[in-house]
């Protein structure tokens, strides 16, 4: 016998499950809050007719992609592979996106400690960026939100945190 | 001293220093077993004379017909391909590129086609598409600014298509970068000035950028310490040559401070104004930094005062009480700018008013704030600013740069 | 005139510390172009447990891992010869060299065979030229660390190979493996830390670069050393701890002499004292040596031991003084944190007559021999 033993890798299935769930979440939230909430919508209007950008995981997935088609804002499902995407942003594990998604370190805060990859085009990244940010405001409650981005905004009306939050989860949840 | 959560730290780049650093190339060649060095530069560079210093210092290994001084002021993928067509018809095996950010942006892009071969420099760009190490590259910057013999990131235009490549990879790091206090001798005070600042600024906002990490901090405090004191000196006795060295050193560690924690809003407005108004970068730097600091204020107002001793010494720091010791960092900064101010016969601008083009033109007109405020929120450098900023923000910013005046910090948003 | 000698410095290892820094390797392998890593260390000297939580750390990428879990101190070139030929067969691509010491050590020496292609490791040596990148090489530390993991030094069956190359090119410091078992422990790593970095301000030449990783790790030491002691379990005391010694290797790459070193090697491979051990007893006297012989400046190691305020309240002429008297402080306090379990002396260390012989022949050989000698009486009793 080889003094050296082979190792396969294991499986993290329920952490997967998890992250899974959440980009798909993230993904229904994008796409409604592109008909909610005005800065969201805005921010689409200034990038392409066709962009698509994904959010996912390195080096296995999982992952979600959101496009623009024909004018509306679309979650496109969990593979990027069938998409030409414009920005990609990858967490560098499954660990990783696991501690961003369950809100124990903020996405400003991931990319601070290096572990979000940011790929492309620089002005479209950084309109993720912020709709991703705008996105987390309306999902979280306050204390979620507020460590989840940098400057929490107060000076949203209530009538817009509120009123967008209803509508937001409205529609993440019927997929409208 | 504060460990983060989690960090990441990396300069892989042999610094070798001194008065006569270019005589130690033939050996760092042999110790790499190369033999043939292509030597990238470009026109101002060679004009200058610094090719002469740099060629004769190599000796026997000098092959005059070896020395490429076209490299334009913007890099360009042409050029690109060209040296490496040069590189392989004559068998080198280590690219020496001297000069400022565009020629190592060059070399580097040359580097990548020789050493992949690739026929397509496009296929290498982005973050992470390089594997594997690329040929020897010694850098020898001729500014004491840019850091960019310290970064691995490198941005190649195509100007027939009208593209912009960027890459990002730990294998761009050159291998070597060698400091010497000749090629920085003959610039003169107005450069001096502007490209220090630039340092002082990368020094400066890797201590407060969200990136900051313990390594990334002892980078920053040394080049501090280092740049605050001596750019004065420089400008005011270019041909101090320790001084010169110096600078040399404090700039190179103040590169590889802020290739690791990043730097922000000073960079990102000094950026979006560049690209407006056809600023020099560093200019845009010395305006910017005190508005930097006084915007991140609040959040990190620990790290700013830890700037003082470095800058200031112990009597400054000892008679300044706790509480007040990073507004000193600041008026010290607005002083330095002054003194840069008197010492270049008023040339170096303090203020966005002030700077003016070779007819005497105001380059940077109130009305295009608006503009400038805009374009800042396209650049990269937001992303590790400690405070979040929007259009207003910025525009509030760039108004108070403009006049000159201190920022009302009860005027900035907050969380 | 020139009034600055040419300075140089290096440091190829990139560092990752922290929360799920291992989970991020297999992302950093990849951009190092390898997919199949070895594992080298030993499940004697880590646990089987810090083993397993470096597997797991791969779950979901689909990488198979070997594992080689065996390294002794007794390790030589027949070793690396096998594994040598086990590499090249099996076609792993990379080496993870999860511990310190001696399986660092292995697995550079490995790493030089299995990249130069040697026809038989046996025939490496410390004269064997290196001029280019070896294979990647990854260091995951557990808690009993030299500090040398990170270095350009590998000392292998007696012998110091000793190339920029053989440094690793990624250091993975994980608060999962870096509780001690034991105040001893970490004591030992942080002492050994804090002797490399300050020895190599002090012996060498001023160099900005060097200092950077040598002021940081001794500051580290200074503030976490005395909480990682008393309670070994804690995360960020010990995390920050092998930070520290991860730091101090890559500026002990520079260092002029390595007076404080040799001696902790010396017990080390005679007698298995941990380095850090010998270098806590021999640092207030080989420091006071620097101090005597004028070489350098120990007055700027105050700043990293005391902070910017008593730094600055302490008169210029007196620093140097004022840090040996720190150190001195620092160090009583460790020793009354922990009695017994760190010797003070060699005494107390128990070091039998006969290897003391043996340990004062291996330091005559030496061009400083009458010198470490000296410290060795003084750390008798
Ligand atoms: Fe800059």
């Amino acid at each position: 016998m080889s003094i050296v033993k082979d190792i396969p890798s294991a499986k993290k299935p329920l952490k997967r499950a998890y992250v899974g769930i959440f980009l798909w979440f993230t993904g229904r939230a994008i796409q409604a809050a592109a008909k909610v909430d005005k800065e969201v919508k805005k921010e689409f209007d200034n990038l392409p007719d066709d962009f698509t950008f994904s959010l996912g995981c390195l080096p296995n997935g999982p992952w979600m992609v959101i496009g623009k088609r024909n004018g509306a804002v679309k979650y496109l499902g969990g593979n990027p592979s069938q998409h030409k995407v414009h920005v990609r942003l990858a967490i560098k594990s499954v660990d990783a996106a696991f501690l961003i998604l369950s809100f124990q370190e903020s996405t400003a805060l991931a990319t601070a400690r290096n572990r979000l990859i940011t790929d492309g085009e620089v002005p479209y990244a950084l309109a993720v960026i912020r709709i991703l940010d705008i996105v987390e405001v309306y999902l979280l409650p306050k204390i979620i939100a507020g460590l989840a981005v940098k400057r929490y905004p107060k000076q949203w009306s209530a009538g817009r945190k509120l009123g967008g939050r209803i509508g937001i989860y409205a529609r993440t949840i019927l997929g409208i | 001293m504060l460990l983060p959560d989690y960090y990441e730290f990396c300069c892989r780049v042999k610094i070798v220093a001194g008065h006569d650093a270019l005589e130690k190339i033939p050996e760092l060649l042999t110790e790499r077993g190369a033999k043939r060095p292509l030597i990238i530069t470009d026109k101002g560079v060679a004009s200058a004379g610094l090719i002469d210093i740099v060629s004769a210092a190599q000796k026997d290994r000098l092959f005059a017909d070896l020395i490429a001084d076209n490299v334009p002021p913007d890099s360009d993928l042409r050029v690109v391909n060209q040296l490496a067509k040069l590189y392989k018809e004559n068998d080198c095996d280590a690219i020496i590129a001297v000069g400022g950010g565009s020629v190592m942006d060059t070399a580097k892009g040359v580097n990548i086609v020789v050493s992949e071969n690739a026929e397509d420099l496009m296929a290498f760009s982005g973050v992470g598409a390089l594997k594997r190490p690329l040929k020897p590259l010694i850098a020898v910057p001729t500014t004491a600014g840019t850091g960019s013999e310290v970064t691995q990131v490198a941005v190649i235009k195509d100007h027939e298509k009208h593209l912009k490549m960027a890459f990002g990879s730990y294998f761009l790091l050159p291998d070597i970068s060698v400091l010497d206090s000749r090629m920085t001798m003959t610039m003169p005070p107005l450069i001096t000035a502007m490209t220090g600042m630039d340092a002082l600024s990368h020094a400066v906002e890797a201590y407060y950028c969200l990136q900051k990490n313990p390594l990334s901090d002892a980078h920053s405090l040394a080049a501090v310490r280092m740049i605050y004191h001596y750019l004065p000196i420089v400008a005011e006795n270019p041909s101090d040559r320790n001084a010169r060295l110096s600078m040399a050193v404090g700039a190179c560690l103040a590169g590889i401070a802020f290739s690791n924690s990043m730097v922000g809003l000073v960079h990102n407005l000094g950026h979006a104004t560049g690209s407006v108004c056809g600023v020099p970068h560093g200019i845009c730097m010395a305006i910017m930094l005190p508005y930097g600091l006084e915007y991140n204020m609040h959040k990190r107002e620990e790290a700013i005062a830890g700037l003082l001793l470095p800058m200031a010494g112990e009597a400054i720091y000892r008679e300044t009480p706790p509480a007040q010791r990073a507004d000193k960092v600041v008026s010290l900064i607005r002083q330095l700018n002054a003194d840069l101010n008197t010492i270049t016969g008023g040339r170096h601008a303090r203020f966005f008013k002030e700077v003016k083009d070779r007819e005497g033109k105001p380059l940077v007109p109130r009305e295009v704030l608006p503009q400038i405020a805009r374009a800042a929120l396209s650049d990269g450098a937001s992303i590790y600013n400690p405070e979040d900023t929007d259009y207003e923000d910025n525009l509030m910013v760039l108004e108070a740069a403009w006049e000159g005046i201190p920022l009302d910090r009860n005027k900035i948003k907050r969380g | 005139m020139n009034s600055v000698p040419v300075f140089a410095f290096t440091c190829p290892v990139k560092t990752n510390s922290g929360n799920k820094a291992l989970e991020h390797l297999p992302v950093e392998l990849a951009g190092l172009n390898a997919c199949r890593p070895l594992i080298i260390t030993s499940a004697k000297a880590v646990g089987r447990k810090a083993v397993r939580t470096l597997q797991n750390a791969f779950g979901d990428s689909g990488m198979t891992l070997g594992l080689f879990d065996g390294v002794t101190k007794t390790a030589d070139l027949g070793l690396i010869e096998h594994l040598k030929n086990i590499c090249l067969e099996k076609k792993y691509d990379a080496i993870i060299a999860l511990g310190g010491y001696d399986i660092v050590d292995a697995a550079k020496v490995l790493n030089l065979a299995v990249s130069l292609d040697t026809a038989d490791a046996h025939k490496l040596s410390p004269e064997t030229p290196v001029r280019r990148h070896l294979s990647p090489l990854v260091v995951v530390p557990t808690a009993a660390a030299s500090g040398l993991e990170t270095s350009k030094f590998a000392h292998f069956s007696r012998r110091i190979y000793s190339s920029e190359y053989l440094a690793p090119n990624l250091v993975v410091i994980d608060p999962r493996l870096t509780r001690a078992a034991d105040g001893k422990t970490i004591a030992a790593t942080g002492l050994a830390a804090l002797g490399r970095a300050a020895e190599s301000h002090i012996s060498a030449d001023a160099n900005p670069f060097r200092d950077a990783y040598s002021f940081a790790a001794i500051r580290f030491v200074k503030e976490n050393l005395p909480a990682a002691v008393i309670k070994p379990a804690d995360k960020k005391a010990s995390l920050a701890i092998l930070n520290a010694a991860s730091m101090s290797g890559c500026a002990a790459s520079d260092a002029n002499s390595a007076r404080l070193h040799k001696l902790g090697q010396v017990f080390y491979e005679m007698q298995h004292i941990p380095q850090g051990v010998i270098m806590g007893m021999c640092l207030p006297h080989v420091l006071g040596d620097y101090l005597q012989e004028g070489i350098n400046d120990l007055a700027s190691l105050l700043l990293p031991l005391v902070g910017e305020d008593e730094f600055s309240r302490t008169p210029a002429a007196k620093r140097a003084d004022a840090a040996l008297a720190v150190l001195g402080r620092f160090l009583a306090d460790l020793y009354g944190a922990l009695g017994k379990d760190l010797p003070r002396n060699l005494r107390e260390a128990g070091v039998p007559g006969y290897i003391m012989e043996d340990i004062l022949d291996v330091l005559d050989k030496d061009n400083e021999g009458p010198y470490l000698r000296t410290v060795v009486e003084r750390i008798a009793e």
